[in-house]
């Protein structure tokens, strides 16, 4: 009986299947037309029916959403590394990540079409931008509190600047790299969604941002709210794989401690 | 361990439970808002009591809604006692669901977008059609030599909006295979710089806004490969129609008398409207009020402006079903002559 209290998704499950209950039962009773909020129900059933679409129109988020946070680690971390190596460097352009974070992607997103045309390209640039910032901000932050005590004994080690970005400033960097991941990871699927609605080459059915923009247009707020929910799916596995990365790495780094 | 709660803490708890229960069909109301009943002014004035009521516009004001503006400046709407607050809308405005959740009474919307919400069980009811011809078309560089329509769709670039219904008309006349597809957001940048750039437009406006830009645009009418449904349609919902037909005549009478005014002398309208939409220039208004005349007009007498017949309507439900866009059609409930 211990073990399936302590099971770990049970929490989840029935807070979901408590919740989406008593959507169900307050809609139904309220009244409410489905045009307006759909019962969980409906949106089920929108699932089921809109499968096949709903799946091919993720999968094809997810390929930019993935692509355009793969971009947005390897130059936000090259990036951070860059800042923290040098104070001046840091002062002087650290100025234009925070630009990143600020930038009114709607309002860029067109101009962007007109600089690198419709699809895919232009839909992973808007998820780079709308991602990069957390992870420059979170990587910096580490890289820049590393322990003094462990600073001075490579220091009394002589160890150059290079190793000690390598072996520690970097490995101690970690657990706020995967904070600033977990955040990009979310950012990312929004920001593909968002580049789908001016971008998205749709003549196959596009991706889940333009069958959102369709089902609204043909009134169809189940299939909207569908597709909401596997968008959200999305992001609820781009975390997941992120929390994987955080434990296989952590692991990795403790072993390597007991070995010394 | 967890520690055991009393029974009394228990009981307390599903009460609680239950009195959060009772509160939540409250909400809906509270969340539709400003609906119900918008008809009773404020009681007690001396001066005869005009009956207020709104018109929700799924644009900004430009010359396609000019007729409703001149309602207003002309005193059309109160000659019938009705003051009406003309609400302008944009690109996302969901027209549809505020009339039917009763937060706006009368709105503007496209035959098709109507019936598209009749088919989701949404009792709309079309009064009063603004355009009789549908205004738009498909707009290419009229340095590529096209003929025909048919010719667009051998290669290059089409904007359209996602879900719009005659997307699915052409991709069965023609086929979608040989271009790239994507969302337009009216926004015509990339059509201006990308000569092989077709893009869905409403003839009475970006083709002039390309023309001042430098370019020269060509349009191909789509009412010409016969989708033609009725647009800048005025519809409330059935149970307004039911309870207040008084309000439904007065207001198309006055509505049309607007359109009468505003066909013989946009100007007075216009003016208003650019003060409304600066971003459009006093003259592009002048030249969409005059491109966009005949498709308002659609041959009619003055006193028959805004009148719609069963079989355009049938014929628009007929053409959507086969095209998949709505399963039944009952298009005799879509509209009333009032």
């Amino acid at each position: 009986m211990k073990g399936f209290r302590d099971a770990v998704w049970l929490p989840p499950l029935l807070s979901f299947l408590g919740l989406t209950l008593a959507l169900e039962v307050w809609l139904w009773f309220a009244d409410i037309p489905s045009y307006l909020l759909p019962r969980p129900a409906e949106v089920f059933t929108a699932l089921y029916t809109e499968g096949a679409d709903l799946t091919r129109a993720i999968l094809r988020t997810s390929l930019a959403a993935s692509t355009g946070l793969l971009v947005s680690v390897i130059i936000g971390v090259a990036a951070a590394i860059g800042l923290s190596i040098n104070d001046w460097l840091r002062r002087a352009f650290y100025p234009y990540a925070v630009f990143f974070q600020t930038v009114p992607i709607i309002a860029i997103a067109p101009l962007l079409v007109i600089w690198l045309g419709y699809g895919l390209k232009t839909i992973i640039a808007v998820s780079f931008i709308v991602s990069v910032f957390p992870i420059i901000a979170n990587t910096l932050s580490g890289l820049l509190s590393t322990d003094p005590a462990l600073r001075d004994l490579f220091r009394l080690h002589r160890a150059g600047t290079l190793t000690t970005l390598v072996k520690l400033r970097i490995p101690a960097a970690l657990p706020q790299f995967l904070t600033g991941l977990r955040i990009a990871s979310g950012l990312a699927v929004i920001g593909a969604i968002v580049g789908e609605f001016v971008a998205d080459d749709y003549r196959g059915g596009g991706g889940i941002g333009t069958v959102v923009m369709v089902a609204i247009k043909e009134l169809n707020t189940p299939k909207v709210f569908a597709a909401v929910f596997m968008a959200a799916l999305l992001g609820l596995v781009f975390f997941a794989l992120v929390n994987l990365l955080g434990r296989l790495t952590r692991r990795h780094w403790h072993i390597a401690e007991t070995r010394e | 361990m967890p520690i055991n709660p009393g029974r009394e803490i228990r009981l307390l708890r599903l009460l609680f439970t239950l009195l959060l229960l009772c509160f939540l069909p409250i909400l809906p109301p509270l969340m539709a808002g400003c609906s119900g009943e918008q008809g009773q002014g404020p009681a007690g004035a001396s001066a005869p009591v005009l009956q207020q009521t709104a018109l929700q516009l799924n644009w900004v004001p430009e010359p396609e809604f000019g007729g409703y503006y001149a309602a207003r400046e002309t005193g059309a709407f109160a000659a019938e006692g009705l003051e009406v607050d003309i609400r302008p809308g944009g690109a996302q405005s969901p027209v549809e669901q505020m009339v039917a959740a009763g937060q706006v009474e009368f709105g503007i919307t496209s035959a098709d977008s109507l019936l598209m919400a009749r088919d989701r069980g949404v009792d709309l009811v079309a009064i009063y059609a603004g355009y009789q011809s549908f205004p738009e078309g498909i707009m290419v560089h009229a340095s590529r030599g096209l003929k025909s329509l048919a010719e667009v769709f051998k290669g290059g670039t089409l904007a359209v909006i996602p879900g719009t219904p005659f997307l699915k008309l052409l991709d069965r006349e023609y086929g979608l295979g040989r271009m790239k597809v994507v969302p337009h957001d009216n926004n015509i940048a990339p059509f201006l710089q990308d000569p092989l750039m077709a893009q869905q437009c409403f003839v009475s406006s970006e083709p002039i806004v390309a023309r001042h830009a430098g370019a020269n645009p060509q349009v191909f009418m789509l009412s010409d490969i016969g989708f033609n449904p009725y647009t800048g349609v005025v519809f409330t919902r059935r149970q307004t129609l039911e309870a207040h037909p008084e309000r439904v005549r007065t207001l198309v009478r006055a509505v049309r008398r607007g359109w009468q005014a505003y066909l013989a002398d946009p100007e007075p309208a216009n003016r208003l409207m650019h003060t409304l939409n600066p971003t459009m220039a006093a003259t592009t208004f002048a030249e969409a009020s005059l491109i966009q005349a005949p498709l308002i007009r659609g041959g009619l007498a003055d006193d028959q402006l805004g009148t719609m017949t069963l079989e355009r309507w049938r014929n628009l439900a007929e053409l959507l079903q086969g095209l998949g866009i709505i399963q039944g059609i009952d298009p005799d409930q879509a509209f009333v002559n009032p």
